[in-house]
């Protein structure tokens, strides 16, 4: 059960938990805070879905035991990162410091002799010109200025000017925007030349104290990894358990407490409280009506669930509203399949998802993908059939196949395909504005009817445009401008002077799903580009594997665009017609992620 | 000389298209990429507001094709 606020009646305390009951829950909110903080510094994935007991006896031992294991993450981690800027900041001065070591050996430098070390960004190598003429007006030819490009871009600058003469050069490189770079920390008061090999034997330990500090960091993991899921499991129980104290209300000698459940799983719910608690417990069903406050849970049949992941990626619709899932599992695969449309490619695709679904725990997001992937996979198959392609035109050259449906390599048809797309935009965009009308006919009379007759609007410009062009008899095409003059004015009406812009806007929607066809060809194109790459290379062998890596690079291609487009029109073109977000999510009262 | 005007045409149909996306993009970027290291769980979002300038780059590689297909290209 979804727990609501509680009930505000006269003779209820709509606040029973005590104030020691208040200060646990703020302590055990701090203790969930450490043992998570812990737990991300040493890696360690979060815990397995698992109902745990409860031990309030051992709060004051685990409290403890999460602040001293966030503590010694915290300060692993902080030696860590200073070992590693350390390595970074040395590894920068040995290439300096390496680029002019001749001038460093022992007796080179005489002491009345100043060394500057500038490393200069590369935008600002620039600056060196007119720094050396200014030198040179300033110390006549008393100095001594040498640049090396290190490997990363940045120009090594060392300027050797008398001690007499440093205030003055000093003063130049401020002018000309260079800043010396002080030798690291520990340094600062040896010579360079004394400095050099010191941090060549300090950057060669650093890696193997790295080393140490992981090795103590798996260990002190493993310590973790046996603890800290009993604790996070517990002490989150032992919060929601509190927190439903603060929502419930009470008298002396009963309680109340109201919240939501499905539908289906109140009798259920009401037959284990009578049996846990006994005959005094009374559930009492209240009338629902358009609540603002009610969560929301979305419930599809088995096949389409996995798609809910792809709803639940954008705020939850409100109570009440349209589920699109079942849409977004008919068409998101579809669009995908006339995308990818590839034999080869959709086997790939269906061993990955397979390869996804066997290693992923039963309702997690991973399983939830693998089994959208599979879907996919298949539709891909589908299409490519129809397409007749194989890995682009291979299937043909190789084994003959022939396109069923249409040749998506071949000029005319492509003309084709452009028309199959924007016509099942065309669809999707009117089934969006159906459901516009439905999800409004409750709420927004006036909102609905504007929805209905953009719908009717769109059918009817369709109309006219296929019998302007024949494929429709031309006489079909005066009644539908006619139509179209008489439902304008009534369209302002109803919807107001934004009107003929939103419908303009969705038939600009409807022509985004031409995506669907430029992708589909880019992938063909790509993928014959792949297998002519083998016949061009001379070498049979070179050939094939470069024509192997085109075809990874377009799988991988493959499977992104398409999946970031059919999102995009599903979120975009279709929801933006009817979807409501704003629900609140369904969250029973149960043990930590175990729901 | 038709065929360099055509292959012209069809060639600033997609580019200036893909120009304009990707200075879309080039301001869209810094302001996902700020809004991933304040809420991760952004990402999809983020990646959704990415594809939607590509929208000028699909619509001028259709333009594209019908210029060079019209051509008999």
């Amino acid at each position: 059960m979804h727990l609501a606020s509680p009930p505000r009646l006269p003779a209820l305390n709509s606040a029973p938990t005590t104030r020691r009951e208040q200060r646990l829950l703020r302590q055990l909110r701090t203790l969930v805070a450490d043992a998570e903080t812990a737990r991300t510094l040493l890696g360690l994935p979060p815990p397995a879905p698992a109902a745990v007991a409860s031990d309030p006896a051992l709060w004051a031992t685990w409290a403890r035991t999460a602040r001293r294991l966030r503590r010694g993450a915290e300060q692993l981690r902080e030696r860590r990162q200073r070992l590693e800027e350390e390595q970074a900041l040395l590894g920068k001065y040995r290439e300096m410091l390496d680029a002019f070591a001749g001038l460093f050996e022992a007796g080179h430098l005489p002491g009345s002799v100043r060394a500057y070390h500038v490393i200069l960004r590369p935008g600002q190598a620039a600056v060196v010109e007119p720094l050396r003429q200014a030198l040179t007006e300033a110390l006549d030819s008393a100095f001594e200025l040498r640049t090396r490009t290190l490997s990363a871009g940045d120009t090594a600058l060392l300027l050797l000017v008398p001690l007499s003469r440093t205030p003055r050069v000093e003063h130049l490189l401020t002018e000309s925007g260079v800043q010396e770079v002080p030798l690291p920390a520990g340094y600062e008061r040896a010579t360079a030349a004394e400095a050099l090999p010191r941090m060549r034997a300090r950057l060669a330990a650093l890696p193997a104290l790295v080393e140490a500090l992981e090795t103590e960091r798996r260990a002190r993991a493993a310590t973790a990894g046996e603890l800290l899921p009993a604790i996070l499991g517990t002490t989150q129980d032992a919060i929601s358990r509190l927190e439903a104290v603060g929502l419930s209300a009470s008298t002396r000698t009963a309680f109340v407490v109201e919240g939501w459940v499905p539908a289906p799983d109140l009798p259920p719910l009401a037959e284990r409280l009578r049996q846990r608690i006994g005959p005094e417990i009374n559930v009492e069903e209240l009338p629902t009506g358009p609540d603002g406050d009610a969560p929301v849970v979305l419930q599809n049949p088995r096949l389409f669930r996995p798609f809910q992941l792809l709803v639940e990626m954008l705020p939850l619709p409100t109570y009440g509203s349209i589920d699109p899932t079942p849409f977004v599992a008919v068409f998101f695969p579809v669009f995908f399949g006339l995308m990818l449309g590839d034999i080869g490619y959709g086997v790939a695709l269906l061993g990955l998802g397979l390869f996804l679904a066997r290693r992923a725990r039963p309702g997690t997001q991973l399983k939830a993908v693998a089994q959208i992937a599979l879907v996919c996979a298949v539709f891909t198959i589908i299409f490519g059939v129809l397409f007749g392609e194989l890995f682009g035109d291979l299937g043909r050259r190789v084994l003959g196949l022939h396109p069923l449906l249409l040749d998506r390599e071949e000029p005319k048809d492509i003309v084709s395909f452009l028309i199959l797309c924007v016509g099942i935009g065309g669809v999707h965009v009117l089934l969006g504005l159906v459901l516009g009308v439905i999800n409004a006919f409750h709420g927004h009379r006036r909102q609905a009817v504007g929805r209905g007759l953009s719908a009717v609007m769109i059918l009817l410009v369709v109309v006219a445009l296929l019998a302007a062009v024949h494929l429709l008899p031309a006489q079909l095409l005066t009644p539908a401008v006619v139509a179209l003059l008489v439902a304008f004015p009534v369209l302002i009406v109803a919807e107001g002077i934004v009107a003929p812009v939103e419908l303009l806007a969705t038939m600009g929607n409807i022509l985004s799903y031409a995506r669907i066809m430029a992708l589909g060809t880019a992938s063909v194109m790509l993928a014959v580009v792949a297998n002519r790459l083998a016949g061009a290379m001379g070498s049979v062998v070179v050939g094939a594997i470069f024509a192997l890596l085109f075809h990874l690079v377009n799988f991988a291609l493959g499977l992104f665009s398409p999946t970031v487009h059919a999102l995009r029109l599903h979120y975009v073109e279709f929801f933006g017609r009817f979807y409501s977000p704003g629900g609140i999510r369904y969250r029973p009262f149960t043990h930590w992620r175990t729901h | 000389m038709q065929i360099f005007w055509i292959t012209l045409s069809a060639a600033l149909a997609i580019a200036i298209p893909a120009l304009a996306t990707a200075w879309a993009q080039s301001r869209i970027g810094p302001a996902a990429a700020a809004s991933l290291a304040e809420k991760p769980e952004l990402s999809t979002t983020v990646i959704v507001m990415l594809a939607i300038p590509e929208t000028m780059s699909i619509l001028g590689f259709v333009v594209a094709m019908f210029i060079m297909l019209r051509a008999g290209g």
